[in-house]
C-alpha cells in the first residue's frame, strides 16, 4: 500500500483545533483530493429557517488492490478520525454549532475498482462515528447509506434526531450529487446535519399512534 | 425577496493531478430558488417591471453571501439562471443581465469585468456548470475555469433559480501560457 501514512509519525492535538482553514498536514496525510459543504437554508413559518448540510470529503482509496482478506482496522483507525474532524467542522460552521444540531446521518461511496466493505469501513466503527456523534452533540446510533458509485453520483443522505433516533418528525434526507467523484480507485465520505424536523411534519409519533397490527388487513375498507 | 430556498456548495480542492494544492482552491456557489416573476402571464413583451421588482434583490441577497463563503479575497467569478420548465429563458436572463444584479457582486468584490454566465431551461435537479472568469481581466487564462452544480428538487416548472459563483484563484496547477504570448 502506498499510503503517506507510513511514514514517520508525527503526533499533533486535533480535540481543540479548527479545520476549516488550516488543514494541508491532514488533507496530505489521507491524500484528501476535495472537500465540498452543501447547505440549504429553507425559510420556516415558525422556525425563521431550516439548515441541513452535507461535508463531503474524497480520498483515494487506501486498500486499493488488496483482497477481501486484508485487514482494515490500521488504515481505518488512522483516517477515519480526521474524516469526521474535517466533516465535523464544517457542519458545525454551516448550522452554527452543535446546540443547532437537531438531526444527523452520513454515508460512504466506494468507486468502482474498491470494495463494498472500504466504503463501510471509513463510516462504520467508532473512529469515526463516535467522532462525529461527539462533534455534534448526539447519542443515538447515525444512520447511514453506503454503496459502489460513478462520478456524478446522486444520493440521498438519510438523517434522524440526534439523542432520540424514533422521532419520527426528524425523519428526512438530503438530496446531494457528487461531481466528479468518486473516480474508481477513491472513497466519497459523507456527513450530513439539520437544525430542524420535515418543514411540516404531520404523521404523528409512536407516543400518538394506536396499536397496529396485520389484524387491520382483515377489515379492509376500499 | 422570498425565496424556497438558498443553497450555499463551497468546494475545497486540496489535490490535482496527484499534487497539492497550496493553497487550497476554494469555489462558492450561491444558489436563490423563488417564484418565476413572470410566471401564468402567457407571452410578456415588457419585462423592466419584473426586473425592478427581483433583479437587485437577488444581487443583494446572494453576493455579499458568496463572499462570506469563500473566506478569502475573490479572483473569479461567474453567475447562472436557471428556468424551470413553464418558463422563458429570456426570463432567467431578464434577472442576471442587468446592471441591477451585477453590480452587486461587482461592487462587493471589488471587480471590474463583465460576469460569465449560464442561462438554460430545465426540470428540477438539472446540472449546470458556472463559468467564471477573472475579475478585473477576462483575459487571464490562468483563471478561466467552470464549477459544476445540481440544485436538488429545483427549479419546478413555475421556479427560477439564480445563482452567482466566485473563486479564489485560478485552476488548480493551472499551468498554461498567458494569452499575451500567442499575440
Amino acid at each position: 500500500m502506498n499510503s503517506p501514512l507510513a511514514q514517520p509519525p508525527q503526533l499533533i492535538d486535533l480535540s481543540t483545533r479548527s479545520t476549516l482553514e488550516d488543514y494541508q498536514d491532514l488533507a496530505q496525510a489521507i491524500g484528501l483530493r476535495k472537500i465540498s459543504c452543501t447547505v440549504e437554508e429553507v425559510p420556516h413559518h415558525e422556525l425563521g429557517s431550516i439548515t441541513r448540510a452535507t461535508a463531503t470529503a474524497v480520498i483515494p482509496n487506501p486498500w486499493l488492490g488488496t483482497g477481501t482478506s486484508q485487514d482494515l482496522s490500521e488504515r481505518t483507525e488512522a483516517i477515519a478520525p480526521l474524516l469526521a474532524k474535517l466533516l465535523s467542522d464544517r457542519l458545525l460552521n454551516a448550522l452554527g454549532g452543535a446546540e443547532q444540531v437537531e438531526a444527523f446521518g452520513k454515508a460512504a461511496l466506494v468507486g468502482s475498482d474498491g470494495e463494498l466493505e472500504h466504503a463501510g469501513a471509513l463510516i462504520h466503527t467508532p473512529f469515526f462515528g463516535n467522532l462525529l456523534r461527539e462533534a455534534l452533540g448526539g447519542t443515538s446510533i447515525i444512520c447511514f447509506v453506503d454503496g459502489r458509485g460513478v462520478p456524478g453520483e446522486s444520493l440521498r443522505v438519510p438523517m434522524w434526531h440526534k439523542t432520540a433516533a424514533a422521532t419520527r418528525t426528524h425523519y428526512q434526507t438530503l438530496e446531494l450529487s457528487l461531481p466528479d467523484a468518486p473516480h474508481a480507485g477513491e472513497i466519497a465520505v459523507i456527513a450530513a446535519a439539520s437544525s430542524g424536523p420535515r418543514p411540516h411534519a404531520r404523521i404523528g409519533d409512536r407516543t400518538t399512534d394506536r396499536t397496529v397490527t396485520s389484524e387491520i388487513l382483515k377489515g379492509i375498507q376500499l | 425577496m422570498n425565496y424556497r430556498k438558498l443553497v450555499t456548495i463551497v468546494e475545497e480542492i486540496a489535490t490535482e493531478g496527484g499534487r497539492p494544492v497550496d493553497p487550497v482552491a476554494r469555489v462558492v456557489i450561491v444558489a436563490a430558488v423563488f417564484d418565476n416573476p413572470w410566471a401564468g402571464q402567457g407571452f410578456v413583451e415588457d419585462l423592466n417591471p419584473g426586473i425592478d421588482s427581483a433583479a437587485s434583490d437577488l444581487g443583494a441577497l446572494l453576493a455579499p453571501r458568496v463572499i462570506e463563503a469563500l473566506g478569502a479575497p475573490l479572483q473569479a467569478y461567474g453567475k447562472a439562471a436557471i428556468v424551470g420548465l413553464d418558463g422563458e429563458v429570456e426570463h432567467g436572463s431578464a434577472l442576471i443581465h442587468t446592471l441591477k444584479f451585477g453590480n452587486h457582486f461587482r461592487d462587493a468584490a471589488k471587480a471590474t469585468t463583465l460576469l460569465p454566465a449560464v442561462e438554460k431551461r430545465g426540470q428540477a435537479g438539472v446540472q449546470f456548470d458556472i463559468p467564471l472568469k477573472h475579475f478585473t481581466d477576462a483575459t487571464i487564462r490562468s483563471h478561466h475555469q467552470s464549477v459544476e452544480a445540481r440544485i436538488a428538487d429545483a427549479p419546478h416548472p413555475g421556479e427560477i433559480l439564480i445563482a452567482l459563483a466566485g473563486a479564489t484563484r485560478g485552476r488548480p496547477q493551472e499551468r498554461l501560457a498567458p494569452l499575451s504570448t500567442e499575440q
